[in-house]
């Protein structure tokens, strides 16, 4: 087993891994902790293990500490360069030993626990990110600014954030209601329901997603179902890579408003899916398409 | 000759649970591999590698391949049928069966509706799932004999049916579970279904070594009965066998053992068909020596399949039971055609 540098110490201190650190660490080290935290977590290295946490991680400043991630991390541009340690379905524990990172910070609907738990087995602590609101975004800027050492920069950019999120509230989410369809996916058609992330950029812009009331936050609907609530817009996430073909072709039904009058979105998937600072210009893009929606059928 | 095979047979398989220690997604080089093997590891990095995550691996892929082959070979000899082999009883599919209970019961989701399931979510994910699959596992070879037995009279391939229909059952509900379930659940018991010896630890080793060894040597002692049962059931019974009970005995060892293996490494088809069909071309049929030499190629195997699974694709490990299907599936159409002249 790795023997765990003080740095590991340290990260552990910071986890809340006191009861556990004290009875073998002394009271020397947790008084140091508290004197040199600041330019130990700056050097830690860190292996991010979803693409969203190296994007809040550069958006602070420590993009520098990252020494490896998961297989999806693709922004900002450096992130691509960065070695790989696994994806959602398998970690490369040897790897990752290898690498000797002081943490890693993994997502916990989105990593393997077992591959996690073992690493936790071998001494090397492990944050988890779970943000499932827009607020918990500006949450987790700080807790990655705690853990990195940079709270200034982070809460800077967190009160910027929870700013902007506050406005777009503000400018549109109690305007006249509109009623929209979101698809997640073509074939079977998928849709989003109760606490789904993008179920809260709908919130935010006034719109009123069709299938809000189903249990299922991500559930598979019938087109009968989609065509009798006559949504008028309809939303298709779409990435950059993602070809339009690959979306349902909704023009057949011309009778629907969201058809009749062209309210078709695809807003960047890549950016509204990502639980990243980046959410909100896409939200807010979201917003406004929706707005003038509103407008239109305001006007008719 | 004969000796001149096992003695091949015997190194390969040395051969091959050293030669899988030389592979791995770290970059240990040939002198720091031959280093940790002779407990003079230059880092404590390398020696957490060597000894607590590489080797643990290499002895699991041997046993697991071990004891999915042997299972396989005593269950096609006992029924008669070269089909024959757990999967076919349902094993899988109760064990995916147990692992999607077990991922919505104990990963939390469900922790805000009830303080039993909040109760439930404090159990570690890692013991919960194996132990849940474990018993899916073993329940749907017990309603499948049941069925077979109560329903259908216990004649061999009735059995083999009863299995195919458990199967889709179980595997119903399990869909029908994740489809209801968060969207991650379905995620996680997929892959886990589609296999993988990556978290073998050492005392996963030290529960499959007694649980292999004592399956293999109980098999190994039946196997003279088992070969007049390779004459008939009639003929079986008139030399003083009694066919239905060793028939249960047999299946109930081949269930246990490979309930474990799938509770724990998931699903990883085809060995238990296809390293049979390989040592009988070698060895025949004789159930003695067909075990011995499942537990050496089926063991040497899966060492190899492992590797590959670690090494072909970079930064990424590609789940064992796509590539055992895969080589399973080519191999059975390759016998096939090659036996459609006799």
């Amino acid at each position: 087993m790795s023997v765990p540098n003080i740095k590991n110490i340290l990260v552990c201190c910071l986890l809340g891994f006191h009861s556990l650190l004290l009875s073998t660490a002394n009271a020397t080290t947790v008084q140091n902790f508290e004197q040199v935290k600041q330019n130990e977590r700056q050097n830690f290295k860190i292996i991010a293990l979803a693409p969203h946490i190296v994007e809040l991680l550069f958006d602070i400043g420590a993009g520098e500490q990252i020494i490896a991630t998961g297989s999806y991390a693709d922004y900002p541009e450096q992130a691509k360069t960065l070695p790989r340690v696994g994806d959602h379905s398998r970690l490369q524990i040897e790897k990752i030993l290898q690498l000797k990172p002081d943490l890693v910070i993994a997502w916990k609907s989105g990593n393997p626990l077992e591959d996690l738990d073992r690493l936790q087995q071998f001494g090397i602590p492990v944050v988890y990110s779970d943000p499932k609101t827009l607020e918990d975004v500006g949450k987790e800027l700080l807790m990655l600014g705690d853990l990195t050492g940079r709270q200034t920069l982070a809460k800077h950019r967190a009160d910027t954030y929870l700013t902007q999120l506050a406005k777009l509230r503000h400018d549109f989410a109690n305007q006249t209601p509109v009623s929209v369809f979101f698809e997640i996916w073509p074939a079977p058609l998928q849709t989003i329901a109760g606490n789904a992330w993008p179920q809260q950029h709908l919130n935010t812009c006034g719109a009123i997603n069709i299938f809000a009331e189903l249990d299922n936050d991500y559930p598979s609907v019938s087109l009968e179902q989609v065509i009798s609530k006559m949504p008028q817009a309809i939303i298709q996430p779409k990435s950059n890579k993602q070809s339009v073909n690959k979306l349902y072709n909704w023009q057949k039904f011309s009778f629907l408003p969201a058809v009749q009058h062209g309210f078709i979105f695809r807003p960047d998937a890549d950016k509204l899916f990502r639980m990243t600072t980046r959410v909100l210009s896409e939200v807010e893009v979201l917003c406004k398409q929706i707005q003038q929606t509103r407008r239109i059928y305001q006007q008719e | 000759m004969s000796k001149g095979k096992w003695g091949f047979l015997a190194s390969f398989s040395i051969l091959s649970i050293l030669g899988g220690l030389f592979f791995g997604a770290a970059d240990l080089d040939l002198l720091s591999v031959l280093r940790c093997m002779a407990n003079s590891c230059e880092a404590n990095v390398e020696e957490v590698i060597f000894w607590q995550v590489r080797l643990p691996r290499v002895l699991v892929g041997f046993l697991v391949g071990a004891g999915l082959a042997v299972a396989g070979a005593t269950l096609q000899n006992v029924y008669r049928n070269p089909l024959a082999d757990p999967y076919l009883f349902g094993v899988v599919s109760g064990a995916g069966l147990g692992a999607s209970i077990a991922t919505l019961l104990f990963n939390g989701s469900l922790a805000s509706h009830s303080p039993i399931f909040a109760y439930l979510a404090q159990i570690p994910f890692t013991y919960a799932l194996p132990l849940a699959a474990f018993l899916g596992a073993f329940l749907a070879v017990i309603i499948v004999q049941i069925l077979s037995r109560k329903l259908f009279g216990n004649r061999t391939e009735h059995l083999l049916l009863a299995g195919v229909a458990v199967s889709f059952m179980l595997s119903a509900l399990s869909h029908f579970l994740l489809f209801m379930a968060e969207p991650f659940a379905a995620n996680k018991v997929i892959f886990w279904l589609l296999g993988s010896l990556a978290n073998a630890q050492m005392w996963f080793v030290w529960i499959m070594l007694p649980i292999v060894t004592i399956s293999v040597v109980l098999l190994w002692l039946f196997g003279r009965h088992m070969d007049a049962m390779l004459l008939g059931d009639e003929n079986a019974q008139t030399l003083g066998i009694k066919v239905d009970s060793l028939r249960l005995l047999v299946l109930i060892i081949c269930a246990a053992l490979t309930s474990c293996i799938v509770a724990y490494c998931g699903g990883i088809g085809f060995v238990g068909l296809m390293i049979p069909h390989i040592v009988r071309g070698w060895f025949g049929v004789t159930s003695r020596n067909l075990i011995v030499g499942c537990v050496l190629v089926g063991g040497s195997f899966l060492i190899w399949i492992d590797v590959i699974a670690r090494v072909v694709v970079e930064n990424q490990e590609i789940p064992i039971g796509i590539i055992t299907s895969a080589i399973g599936s080519l191999f059975f159409l390759f016998a096939l055609q090659k036996n459609r002249g006799r």
